[in-house]
């Protein structure tokens, strides 16, 4: 089956042209891409080059060498409105315009598309009033939207970047100030959207165990170099593990989260199950307790429905929220 | 953008119709009030030659009045203009016409003119030629600043660099004023304050035929970038994602910006705080980010303001004339005040 690719990166180098100083190159030997219906992560460290990448690929900036190719044409022959047409982009900035509505911001996205005065056709409020129910705004557009929640912006940009109706959509941290119930409605729409419109989504994101159930692909690019996959790929081969510079951070692969490697406090052995267990556990590891199976412990707990007991050298002492077992233990 | 509802339509159509008939009221009253009070009848009278009236009273109204109610409606379109626009691009409620610098030239102009010849015989060639020579070197000072403005923003992509080396700009030319003022003499230093007081009488039916084609020129220009005006609304980023070609559009927008603040500049004074009080007015009137609506309406309010200030510097029936730049301000500053009150945060235009 021949293999369809809506957007590649071959060899591609970005960075900055600095005034009279070197360019500052600030990744290289990207070999990525992307296929119609995918939603795509750009996961890496805070600095990595994420931003620019995106930037990059949105047009706002050329890059050194190597090229990026849209339904294999380089982006780099398209002029301004064609690259329009190509790509859209919602950024972090948070738009705040006085007197715009949720309907005037989508219509925004036909902007590549309307005469030299910016006159909707019949088609183009069709195509702004189905880009605002694909995101669920509906009676949301006469609304300022200087007087939306957070979430509800977000949908109304990601609104704008649908009727634009371009093959790529990319965007820098759609998640970043949003709650988390936000995070996953933001998440799944969006996987929604590549997969009906067949489009292709990038993002950025830093809620890296969303991005890991969510997405069917990462671009991972870590200190060592960059990888491509899904998900499950990644953590499979061990990516994961590469991405942060920081020792103390590491992924779990049996969780499928990542967490903060700690200095061990004491060795602890745990006794109970189900909910109660799983939970105790988790509040033992938070606090940096060793938990041991087989090796000798400095103390034992045994989680019960509703009770909890400390043994500490055939001492016994019982509570009855893991509050209080952890206020004791300090 | 244009996504304008029937319903909508109406309500903007009569919002236009209730401008337009002040627009006509305040032209009318312009043309009557006045330190020579003229009954209506004749006020009309006079504009046909064969209508038996006074000449005196034709004199007033059509070599006085007439030009300096046309004066009013050209400056009060092109400073609000120019201002909806710097407000736009800047993404500045406090910009106006004049934070590129353009009034700063075009003092710089006069200064050199007026002051820097006060020791020689210049003076005398000055005030036998009338306020034509000074609209010149004015506009000249005010030209040379845009072209270092749009040389610049060639280069700097920044657009608070931009806003920034336009204060400083100002700033430089404002000490410069200074020096030459210390320097100069007396009655120099008078016809230097008096012109930076902003008069729109001083302009004839001659300089007319040189002040409206430019302001036209730079309103043409203002409406070819309505639709790139409403895209610098959301940011830059957003604007060259949609496909506007950023340093083109910014250039032509301050092209037309400059021109239109320029001109009026160097015809009438620099005449503050109309430009960045109409902008404001008028999305308060009109609810909309639209510039499609937003640039006639600030035409036209522009010039009922304007018409307005004349009026009341004039002091109907009396004498003596107020500087029309204190009645600018008078009227302006309230205005940009209540903005800020009524929106407790003033952070977007």
């Amino acid at each position: 089956m021949e293999e369809k690719v809506n957007i590649e990166l071959k060899q591609l180098s970005v960075g900055y042209q600095q005034q009279g100083e070197a360019p500052l190159e600030v990744l290289k030997d990207l070999n990525l891409s992307a296929a119609p219906g995918e939603m795509v992560a750009l996961i890496g460290s805070n600095g990595i080059g994420k931003s620019t990448l995106l930037r990059t690929l949105a047009g706002f900036q050329p890059w050194f060498s190597g090229d990026v190719l849209i339904k294999g044409r380089s982006l780099k022959i398209l002029n301004a409105r064609e690259t329009a047409r190509t790509m859209s982009f919602v950024s972090t900035e948070i738009v705040r315009v006085p007197n715009l509505t949720v309907f005037d911001m989508v219509a925004y996205g036909r902007f590549p598309y309307t005469n030299w005065i910016g006159m909707l056709t019949e088609e183009d409020q069709y195509i702004v009033s189905d880009a605002i129910r694909k995101v669920g705004l509906e009676g949301f557009e006469k609304r300022p939207v200087m007087q939306i929640s957070d979430g509800e912006r977000q949908r109304a940009m990601i609104a704008r970047a649908l009727a634009q109706d371009t093959p790529v959509i990319i965007l820098d941290e759609p998640t970043a100030y949003l709650d988390v119930s936000n995070k996953y409605e933001i998440f799944h729409l969006l996987q929604l959207l590549a997969f009906e419109k067949k489009k292709t989504v990038v993002l950025s994101t830093h809620d890296l165990n969303i991005a890991l159930r969510e997405v069917d692909k990462l671009w991972l690019i870590a200190p060592e170099g960059n990888y491509q996959g899904a998900p499950e790929d990644a953590v499979l081969k061990g990516w994961l593990n590469q991405l942060f510079r920081n020792e103390h951070i590491g992924f779990d692969e049996q969780e499928g989260e990542f967490f903060f490697k700690k200095d061990f406090r004491a060795k602890v052995k745990v006794e109970g199950q189900g909910l109660p267990l799983t939970w105790t556990l988790r509040a033992l590891n938070r606090k940096g307790y060793q938990i041991v199976m087989q090796a000798e412990p400095d103390f034992r707990v045994r989680a019960g429905e509703n009770e909890w007991e400390v043994i500490l050298s055939d001492k016994t002492k019982k509570f009855n929220s893991i509050y209080q077992l952890l206020a004791y233990l300090e | 953008m244009s996504a304008i509802k029937k319903t909508e339509k109406i309500t903007i159509g009569l919002q236009f119709f209730v401008l337009a008939l002040l627009l006509i009221l305040f032209f009318m009253a312009d043309l009557l009030l006045g330190s020579v009070i003229i009954p209506v009848k004749q006020v009309l009278l006079a504009f046909f030659p064969s209508a038996e009236t006074s000449e005196t009273y034709r004199t007033i109204v059509l070599d006085f009045r007439l030009p300096k109610a046309l004066t009013a409606v050209l400056t009060g379109a092109a400073l609000s203009l120019s201002g909806l626009q710097m407000q736009t691009v800047f993404r500045n409620p406090l910009a106006g016409p004049y934070v590129l610098g353009i009034s700063a030239g075009a003092s710089l102009g006069v200064a050199l003119f007026v002051l820097g010849f006060s020791s020689s015989l210049a003076f005398g060639v000055f005030s036998a030629t009338g306020a034509l020579p000074l609209a010149m070197v004015a506009w000249l000072g005010s030209f040379l600043v845009m072209l270092l403005v749009l040389f610049v923003s060639t280069r700097v992509n920044d657009i608070m660099t931009l806003l920034i080396l336009g204060i400083l700009f100002t700033s430089a030319v404002t000490a410069i004023v200074s020096i030459l003022q210390y320097f100069s003499s007396e009655s120099m230093l008078k016809a230097f304050i008096i012109w930076t007081m902003g008069s729109l009488g001083s302009v004839t039916k001659s300089q007319l035929a040189v002040l409206a084609p430019a302001i036209g020129a730079g309103v043409l220009l203002a409406f070819f970038k309505i639709k790139d005006l409403n895209a610098f609304l959301l940011g830059e980023d957003y604007a060259r994602s949609l496909g506007v070609s950023i340093k083109t559009s910014r250039i032509i927008i301050f092209l037309s910006a400059s021109l239109l603040a320029g001109t009026i500049t160097a015809f009438c004074g620099p005449i503050g705080f109309i430009g960045i009080a109409v902008p404001h007015i008028c999305r308060v009137f009109f609810k909309t980010a639209n510039h499609l609506v937003l640039v006639p309406a600030v035409i036209i309010t522009g010039s009922i303001v304007m018409l307005f200030s004349d009026i009341v510097s004039q002091l109907p029936g009396m004498q003596t004339t107020l500087p029309l730049n204190s009645v600018t301000a008078l009227i302006g500053i309230p205005v940009i005040i209540w903005m800020i009150v009524k929106n407790r945060k003033f952070v977007s235009v």
